[in-house]
C-alpha cells in the first residue's frame, strides 16, 4: 500500500514565497515570477532527502547567476564578492528550509536529511528511481530558480517486489 | 549582552548575528552542537541566549540542548531553537529536553526580535 501525499505547486508555491519575504526579497519588489516550465535550465542545485513515512527529495535549482544573488542577500554582500563555499552554504541552507517544510506536510516519521549541494546542472545529477510530485518554476529578476519535490518510487510498499 | 548563534550554515549564522548585534548583543558563532559546547566550556562568561539550529552535523540541535540542561554552569543561558522541524511533535520534543522557545524557519527580523522580547531579552518594541 503507498501513501498517498498531497503536497501541491501552491504549498511549495506558498513556502517559496515566505523564503523570498524572509531572506532573498524582504522589500517586495523582486518575486519569484512563476513559468511553469518544468524544462527550464538550472546550472547549480542542492538537495534534501526526506526519509520514514514518505520517501523522496526535495529540490533547489537555479542558474548561477541567480544563486550567487541569493548568497549575496544572505550574506550582505556584493554578488560578485561570493565564494564558492558561499553558494554551496546559501543553496543547502536554501533546500533545508523548503525541505523542513515539506516535511511537516507529511505523515508523522518523516526524517530529514543534510542538505547536499551540486554546483553544477541537475542533469549530472539525476535521482534515480524517482518521479516528480510537484514543483515551482519561475525567474528572478530574469534568472531560473526552481524548487520541486521528487518522491522514491516503489517505497512504502507491503511485502516483496 | 552576549548571544551564541549555533547553525551549521554560514548564512544563516550571519543573518541571525545581524539581528541580535541590532539588539545591543554581542554574537559568538559555533557551526554545530558540539562546538558550541567546546566553546562555552572556554568562556568565563556563559552568554545569556543561545539560538540553535536543529538538523547540524557532529552534534544536532536537540542533543545540545539536552546536553546544556545538564550543565548546572549553562542554567541561565536561554535555549532558542531556530530550525525548519516545525511539526508539533517535534517542537514538544525541543521543549521537553529543555529549549525555551521555538521559531521556525524561514523567520522575518521582525518576528526573531518579537520572540526574544516576549522572552524578555529585549525591550518590547524593540522591532517598531
Amino acid at each position: 500500500m503507498s501513501i498517498e501525499v498531497e503536497v501541491n505547486e501552491n504549498d511549495l508555491a506558498e513556502m517559496v514565497e515566505q523564503v523570498w519575504e524572509s531572506y532573498l526579497d524582504p522589500e517586495g519588489v523582486s518575486p519569484l515570477i512563476p513559468t511553469y516550465d518544468e524544462n527550464q535550465p538550472s546550472e547549480v542545485h542542492s538537495s534534501v532527502s526526506i526519509t520514514g513515512s514518505w520517501t523522496g527529495f526535495v529540490v533547489y535549482a537555479s542558474s548561477t547567476a541567480a544563486a550567487r544573488r541569493a548568497a549575496a542577500a544572505f550574506l550582505a554582500m556584493e554578488p560578485e564578492e561570493v565564494s564558492d563555499e558561499d553558494l554551496s552554504d546559501v543553496l543547502g541552507e536554501l533546500a533545508n528550509i523548503v525541505g523542513g517544510n515539506v516535511k511537516a506536510m507529511l505523515p508523522p516519521g518523516a526524517l530529514l536529511s543534510l542538505p547536499q549541494v551540486v554546483l553544477a546542472p541537475e542533469a549530472t545529477a539525476r535521482f534515480p528511481h524517482t518521479e516528480r510530485v510537484s514543483g515551482v518554476y519561475g525567474l528572478w529578476e530574469g534568472e531560473p530558480v526552481s524548487i520541486s519535490m521528487w518522491h522514491g518510487r516503489g517505497d512504502n510498499k507491503e511485502g516483496a517486489e | 549582552m552576549r548571544a551564541m548563534v549555533i547553525d551549521d550554515s554560514r548564512a544563516m549564522r550571519m543573518i541571525l548575528k545581524r539581528i541580535v548585534t541590532k539588539l545591543n548583543f554581542e554574537a559568538v558563532e559555533a557551526g554545530d552542537g558540539q562546538e558550541a559546547l567546546d566553546l562555552l566550556n572556554e568562556m568565563s562568561e556563559v552568554p545569556e541566549l543561545a539560538l540553535i539550529d536543529w538538523n547540524m552535523p557532529n552534534m544536532n540541535g536537540l542533543e545540545f540542548v539536552t546536553h546544556a540542561r545538564a550543565d548546572p554552569r549553562l542554567r541561565e543561558m536561554t535555549l532558542v531553537m531556530v530550525t525548519t522541524e516545525s511539526e508539533q511533535s517535534q517542537i514538544v520534543r525541543a521543549l521537553a529536553a529543555g529549549a525555551h522557545e521555538y521559531v521556525i524557519k524561514p523567520f522575518t527580523e521582525g518576528a526573531m526580535i518579537e520572540k526574544l522580547a516576549l522572552l524578555g531579552l529585549v525591550p518590547t518594541g524593540a522591532n517598531s
